[in-house]
């Protein structure tokens, strides 16, 4: 009897609260829409006073108005430097995180917690040292000079989420390999490297996104207009006469360039937590 | 499964004592080898600049000139440090910057526990519609963040005062929220910041609920437990290590919050919404004054580890594992 009575109260909380998840997700998502939603409006659309939420015709004029003479130089700058810190600090940071995981050695303790303790220093804290020493090697306002800072937190980043991956692969993997012949080198190409490649991939993925992101350092060591990153384009581009209410336009660059963050991120996150090396040990 | 089987015997058959020492000998150099770049790297790039910014607290780098030749730099001993401190806007900042965080986190942790508890109790398609909501929030870039929400709290045609009006404020219309600069830091840049920060939470906590054992809820249940009880006496608990690392990984996200409020201020923040990220940006890099940068950095650190000193202890215990 009470199974009987229960049942349509229980499906009653539930859509109850799938009513209460809608309402939070369409707040939560609500930014977001208007963003895009923005890019499309025209301008006799955004200065209406009221606001309408859907377009009452679409307008993508605000995709040319962002880019500004600017706008392909500093997102090539952008490409060039977050692929290249990320490149370099790939190949450093797969060396120390296989030394972590994979060897016993003196002073390893104190390297893991260094590198633990050092992703907590702010970035602002470390460019105020930073930017004297860039500023006698001459790096200031190059692209070699930011490279070069943003290995600041990918190589930590990278060398701990690495080393999560690396410890996850059994040990036993590669010494089966070698007790069939091969050397240790060609035990880690031939047996770690394939089943670490989806974890390199991924880790990648995330040092890039964070150095795409990333804003004080950019600011404060590129310099002038055709030098800037794509957020400090951004920030610029919103501040300056021309642009400050053109709110299509700042919308439209946003999007531009958070676009490929938002795509990768998405299709990685997933990926970041599912177990690589599941049943490669089985039986 | 004959491999592993096999191995013992014979890797002590093919393993003679020379060549057993050799490997050693290089396993021990080796580890080193593979460090040594990032060890390199990290000292240049990370560890004399840290270096070299608390030499410059004791200096008295205070403008260009001095910056682009170093040479004219002196030691000052403490006179930075007692000028810094003797300034009424540091103890400011510095006490904005502390209510403002707990604040941040404070509501960033509740709300995160509230939409991670829903998630446990919709319908897949609900769930999976919120956790992908959650995801575009997340991947958001905060300067873009900042920038999309300058647009929705304008205030000539912003959509925030519109949605007030429609809802029944009348007079909220055209409401400036960036004239009081603790509206602005308090209410808008805390609704940027606890909207970025709450995707992670959520997923991270909702992820710790699901390994709660259901045997144990269940037991509470039939032991005549109510929901509420339930939840502060059996999944809270298990929950408590997981807490406090979203605590600690809040703090130090939110005490040195810069991106959303420069985008947010357009690049220009008015002294109410100098928290102490913007106050060291405004001293070091807006006016030049890079010892007074210095100084303000040191202060910071310190007070990051003095909140996180638990946090540090956990992780030096990491360090102690395997």
């Amino acid at each position: 009897m009470s199974t009987y009575r229960r049942a349509p109260r229980r499906a009653m909380t539930t859509a109850f609260w799938n009513t209460v998840a809608m309402v939070v997700s369409i707040v939560l998502g609500f930014p977001i829409y208007w963003m895009l939603l923005t890019t499309v409006k025209s301008n006799k659309d955004l200065i209406a006073q009221h606001p309408t939420f859907w377009p009452s015709h679409w307008d993508f004029s605000s995709f040319s108005s962002a880019m500004d003479d600017n706008f392909g130089a500093n997102l090539w700058n952008t490409v060039v430097i977050t692929l290249g810190s990320v490149a370099i600090s790939l190949v450093v940071g797969l060396l120390a995180a296989l030394a972590v995981a994979r060897f016993d050695f003196r002073g390893r303790k104190p390297f893991i917690v260094a590198i633990l303790v050092v992703q907590m220093v702010p970035l602002v804290t470390i460019l105020v040292g930073l930017l004297p020493v860039l500023n006698s090697a001459n790096l200031i306002g190059s692209l070699l000079g930011l490279i070069l800072a943003y290995l600041v937190f990918t190589i930590p980043f990278i060398i701990w989420t690495l080393r999560t991956y690396i410890v996850g692969i059994p040990a036993e993997l590669d010494e089966a390999a070698m007790v069939d012949g091969c050397t240790k080198a060609q035990a880690f190409r031939r047996v770690v490297l394939p089943l670490l490649a989806p974890g390199l991939v991924s880790t990648g993925v995330f040092a890039w996104i964070q150095a795409w992101n990333e804003f004080v350092m950019a600011r404060q060591i590129m310099g002038p207009a055709q030098n800037k990153t794509a957020m400090v384009w951004l920030t610029f581009f919103s501040s300056t006469p021309s642009h400050g209410s053109d709110y299509s336009g700042q919308m439209a660059g946003a999007l531009i360039i958070a676009a490929p963050v938002i795509i990768l991120f998405t299709i990685f996150q997933s990926r970041l937590s599912t177990g690589l090396t599941a049943g490669a040990v089985k039986g | 499964m004959s491999v592993t089987q096999n191995r013992p015997s014979q890797r002590e058959v093919q393993s003679p004592p020379p060549k057993r020492r050799g490997v050693t000998v290089r396993g021990k150099s080796l580890p080193y080898l593979f460090l040594a770049p990032s060890v390199v790297v990290l000292a240049t790039m990370m560890g004399y600049p840290l270096v070299r910014m608390v030499l410059l607290a004791f200096q008295n780098m205070n403008n260009y000139r001095k910056f682009v030749n170093p040479s004219l730099v002196s030691y000052v001993g403490f006179q930075t440090f007692s000028s810094i401190l003797s300034d009424p806007l540091f103890w400011q900042v510095i006490r904005r910057t502390l209510i403002w965080t707990a604040l941040n986190v404070g509501l960033s942790m509740l709300i995160a526990m509230a939409i991670a508890a829903l998630l446990g109790r919709i319908s897949p398609w609900a769930r999976v519609t919120l956790i992908t909501v959650l995801l575009f929030v997340w991947s958001m870039p905060t300067i873009v963040t900042g920038t999309v929400f300058r647009w929705l709290f304008d205030n000539a045609y912003g959509v925030i005062d519109y949605i007030l009006y429609l809802v029944g404020f009348k007079g909220m219309l055209h409401h400036d929220w960036f004239a009081d600069p603790n509206q602005g830091l308090y209410v808008v840049v805390t609704s940027v910041v606890v909207w970025g920060a709450l995707p992670f939470l959520v997923l991270a906590l909702h992820a710790g609920m699901t390994q709660v054992p259901t045997e144990l809820k269940e037991a509470a249940r039939v032991d005549g437990a109510s929901p509420l009880q339930v939840y502060r006496n059996v999944t809270l608990p298990i929950l408590r290590p997981l807490l406090l690392i979203t605590t600690a990984l809040s703090f130090i996200w939110d005490f040195q919050v810069f991106n959303q409020i420069w985008t947010m201020r357009n690049g220009a923040p008015e002294q109410g919404y100098w928290t102490i990220g913007v106050y060291l940006f405004e001293q070091a890099f807006d006016r030049n004054r890079y010892s007074d940068g210095a100084v303000i950095s040191v202060a910071m650190i310190v007070i990051m580890m003095l909140v996180l000193v638990f946090y540090i202890r956990q992780m030096l215990r990491i360090g102690d594992q395997k």
